[in-house]
């Protein structure tokens, strides 16, 4: 493997026995993008790929810290293609926005819930969320987002072939080098868990034995899980702050998600209790050791290393990978399994829970609302929005959320004056005119306080997307039928009075009365007694309807 | 038997048909861990696990316990022990903290599954987690009969079960038994339980579900592939077998059939499942009594 450097990105060059291939990486990925530009590095990726009508076969990428362009093909289908794609992120073909964006939009990335819930709507966590920002992204975002993170410093290569393709001119603005996205976390405690479906992660030091530690789980999840899912996964993602995540999800048969859940408790627990089979770890390092030398053979090993220049760590030779693998005994793998099971991250199925097992509830609200103006529910009073200096928030039926004026990763606001504000710890204010009393002035603080950098315009909801307020469902029974009783009391009242006031008058039509006034009484009477009766009524069948 | 003793209340304490358990309650009173384990792991493994199973609440216990742990976290013994013993004290969540550490550590452990069936239950982990668990159990023995009768609990209406997985289980349980061994009962406790749950509050209903053909026949065959089968034996657990099917033979009014096997017991019994009755003590004297001819 040689260190080189291509029009001043370095690279590795590495001679392989297949095709020749090359790739040119970037460090941006989804963990760099602000909630409210999620999916940009996406567009980018397609929109400097699109229309370059290169021969050979590419491929490009965005994960969670990279992106790259990579092709395999002739030194002169690799140079076509690399060159091809530096030269549209000079002169991105921003005519083309609107028809890469709608087949952008029509291929949404697979959604993985645990880094939301691990470091919240920031961060690696953004990879959670929809790619709400792609429909009001502009050129100047584009322009922007490209100046900063598709630099040359900022760009490593890799060759899998014998020499650097002849012609290949990488032009690409200076810029700077970016360091590795800040890993936060929401969790107060771990392990921790949320509930979702069945899986589980975690963040560790990377490592070898951490990557051993890895592939003895995924034979175990495997193992336990056989019988109870349609497939498990297990994954490991080593990330340039030298730390590395753990990834493990199944999709479970039907019926079988406790079971699921069950077995994964229970693997995670055996491996966290040291019981790690010395023979199965030997199985595994002699495979690992295998995919090395098949890596190395096929030039599957350079992406990795050129990741490893982005981040400032210099290039592994086979043999230092092979020593430092072999290495690896069951009792450091113990080590890492009981690190990784510390600081994990459980999904459990919708409706089960994992106290018994031992894992914390991850938070899933605010501990409080910032204090502030009061706005009522409509229709129900338990309802409650809540605006001042610091932040918004709601309460009410066993909910607090708040997000801070500070804190706040993105704001989605519909034409109809709905607004949701997601705070940088995940947590999700919707504030919608509709549910709560004189909303209107809190929407219009809303946009008055967050900057227009983290709000997103959503398309115009259906009627029957935006909420109508409902009553309470505790406590209106009772009023109801207060109300509905009074009417039909004074319903009966007047009613019988016009009687009696019609009978009189027919009955006693040569007495002195004028007939005038008892007309007049006749016809107040019926009017309140109708008037009464038709509101009493109305409640009455109000209420019968909400009981079925 | 003399018809002077009939009146006697029977001894339903398990110690006295099984001396083990006392010797067991011995040793932990006296806090001799190691004689605790020689009993244990001398002991077949329906034994050792219906060992964990009797009442162990003495004060002081789980301390106990818990220091034998620390000095050895793998001991399964010690972790089931003090797993049935949180069951009842600090109930399921402590208790399934401790055994799923304990399952991990011996994932072989029958008596460890058989108090996660439980535990399973209390906390409403669901059926295909419950089914999980037997599964586990069944690849260590397949007729472990404390932990089958766990599991069958859990198939039953109450947490959320029905009662024809309930019974075809039991039916399948039994028919895969050896002959003359407990596992049959299954079949008696799974028509107990309907009676009691369906038509436990009139006794003619209740009489009527057991007297059903299908039922009885059903009944009668449990008994001949178990207590009556030749090769049926006095080993631990065959009181509670042998009081089940007295009581079943009772309820179905076969008088000589009750009579012999409350005579097999003799002073002995269990309290479940005369309990589904009243007293267990004065229901099984007020049975005996008739069985022997003594008036209705």
């Amino acid at each position: 493997m040689r260190r080189l450097e291509v029009d001043g990105i370095p690279a590795v060059l590495a001679p392989v026995t297949g095709p020749a291939h090359a790739g040119l990486v970037f460090r941006v990925g989804t963990a760099d993008e602000p909630l409210a530009r999620r999916g940009i590095t996406r567009l980018v990726e397609h929109l400097v790929t699109d229309g370059l009508g290169a021969t050979g076969r590419t491929s490009w990428t965005t994960g969670p810290e990279h992106t790259w362009f990579h092709v395999q093909g002739s030194p002169a289908e690799t140079t076509e293609f690399l060159t091809g794609v530096c030269a549209a992120l000079r002169n991105p073909p921003l005519d083309r926005l609107a028809t890469v964006r709608d087949l952008v939009r029509g291929a949404q990335p697979e959604r993985d819930p645990l880094p939301m819930w691990r470091h919240g709507a920031r961060g690696f966590g953004v990879v959670s969320y929809p790619e709400w920002a792609l429909p009001g992204l502009t050129e100047e975002h584009l322009r922007e987002w490209i100046a900063r993170w598709f630099t040359r410093d900022n760009a490593a290569l890799w060759l899998a072939g014998d020499e650097v393709p002849e012609g290949l001119r990488l032009d690409l603005p200076a810029g700077a080098r970016q360091s590795p996205p800040p890993a936060a976390t929401t969790l107060a405690a771990t392990p921790a868990w949320f509930a979702g479906g069945v899986g589980w992660d975690t963040v560790i030091t990377r490592g070898p034995g951490a990557a051993v530690f890895a592939n003895v789980l995924e034979r175990r999840v495997h193992r336990e899980l056989r019988d109870l899912t349609e497939h498990s996964r297990t994954e490991y993602v080593p990330r340039s702050d030298g730390t590395a995540r753990i990834l493990t999800v199944a999709d479970p048969l039907p019926g079988r998600a406790e079971a699921a859940l069950g077995g994964l408790v229970d693997v995670l627990a055996a491996v966290r209790a040291g019981q790690i089979d010395p023979d199965e770890v030997a199985a595994v390092v002699k495979l690992t050791c295998e995919g090395l030398r098949d890596s190395e053979s096929r030039g599957a090993r350079l992406p990795g290393q050129a990741f490893n220049l982005l981040a400032g760590r210099e290039v592994q030779t086979l043999e230092e990978a092979l020593a430092e693998v072999r290495a690896v005994t069951a009792a450091e793998v113990a080590r890492v399994a009981s690190e990784a099971y510390a600081a994990g991250l459980l999904m459990v199925p919708s409706g089960s829970t994992a106290e018994w097992a031992g894992y914390t509830a991850a938070p899933a609200m605010s501990e409080a609302v910032p204090p502030g103006r009061v706005h009522r529910g409509r229709r129900d009073r338990a309802l409650r929005l809540i605006s001042g200096d610091e932040g918004v928030g709601v309460t009410g039926h066993g909910v607090v959320a708040a997000v801070r004026w500070d804190s706040c990763a993105a704001l989605l606001a519909w034409p109809d004056g709905g607004r949701r504000l997601i705070g940088e710890d995940a947590v999700t204010v919707r504030v919608e005119p509709t549910l709560y009393r004189g909303a209107d002035r809190v929407v219009r603080e809303i946009d008055a306080r967050i900057p227009q950098r983290l709000r997103i315009e959503m398309p115009p909801r259906d009627r029957d997307h935006i909420p109508q307020p409902e009553p309470a469902p505790r406590d209106s029974g009772p009023r109801r039928y207060v109300t509905a009783a009074v009417c039909g009391v004074l319903a009966l009242f007047f009613l019988s009075g016009g009687l009696w006031i019609l009978v009189q008058s027919l009955a006693g039509a040569e007495t002195d009365n004028p007939r005038g006034e008892e007309l007049l009484a006749l016809a107040g009477s019926l009017v309140f007694g109708a008037l009464f009766a038709r509101y009493c009524w109305a409640t009455v069948r109000e209420s019968d309807s909400r009981r079925g | 038997m003399l018809p002077a003793m009939l009146p006697r209340q029977p001894v339903l304490d398990p110690a006295a048909a099984y001396p083990l358990i006392t010797g067991l309650r011995d040793a932990l009173d006296s806090g001799d861990w190691p004689a605790c384990r020689a009993l244990l792991d001398a002991a077949g493994p329906v034994e050792r696990t219906e060992l964990t199973t009797v009442g162990l609440a003495e004060p002081g216990l789980a301390t106990f316990l818990r220091g034998v742990l620390d000095g050895d976290p793998g001991d399964g013994a010690a972790a089931v022990l003090l797993g049935r013993h949180l069951l009842g004290a600090d109930g399921p969540v402590a208790a399934e903290r401790l055994l799923v550490d304990a399952a991990a550590r011996s994932p072989r452990d029958p008596a460890i599954w058989t108090t996660r069936l439980s535990t399973a239950r209390e906390l409403r982990l669901g059926r295909s987690e419950a089914d999980r668990r037997y599964g586990r159990l069944a690849e260590i023995d397949p007729h472990h009969l404390p932990g089958q009768r766990e599991y069958l609990r859990q198939l039953c209406p109450e947490p959320g079960g029905d009662w024809e997985p309930a019974h075809t289980f039991a039916r399948t349980a039994a028919e895969s038994a050896p002959p003359g061994s407990f596992g049959p009962v299954l079949i008696a406790e799974a028509h107990l339980e309907h009676r009691r749950a369906e038509h436990g509050r009139r006794a003619s209903a209740g009489r009527r579900y057991l007297a059903a053909d299908e039922v009885r026949a059903e009944l009668y065959e449990a008994a001949r592939r178990s207590v009556w089968h030749a090769d049926f034996r006095h080993g631990h657990g065959w009181v509670r077998v042998t009081s089940t099917f007295a009581m079943v033979f009772a309820l179905l009014d076969d008088r000589p059939a009750a009579d012999s096997l409350l005579t097999a017991l003799g002073d002995l019994g269990s309290a479940y499942p005369w309990d589904h009755l009243g007293d267990p003590g004065s229901v099984i004297v007020k049975y005996r009594r008739r069985a022997a001819g003594g008036g209705t």
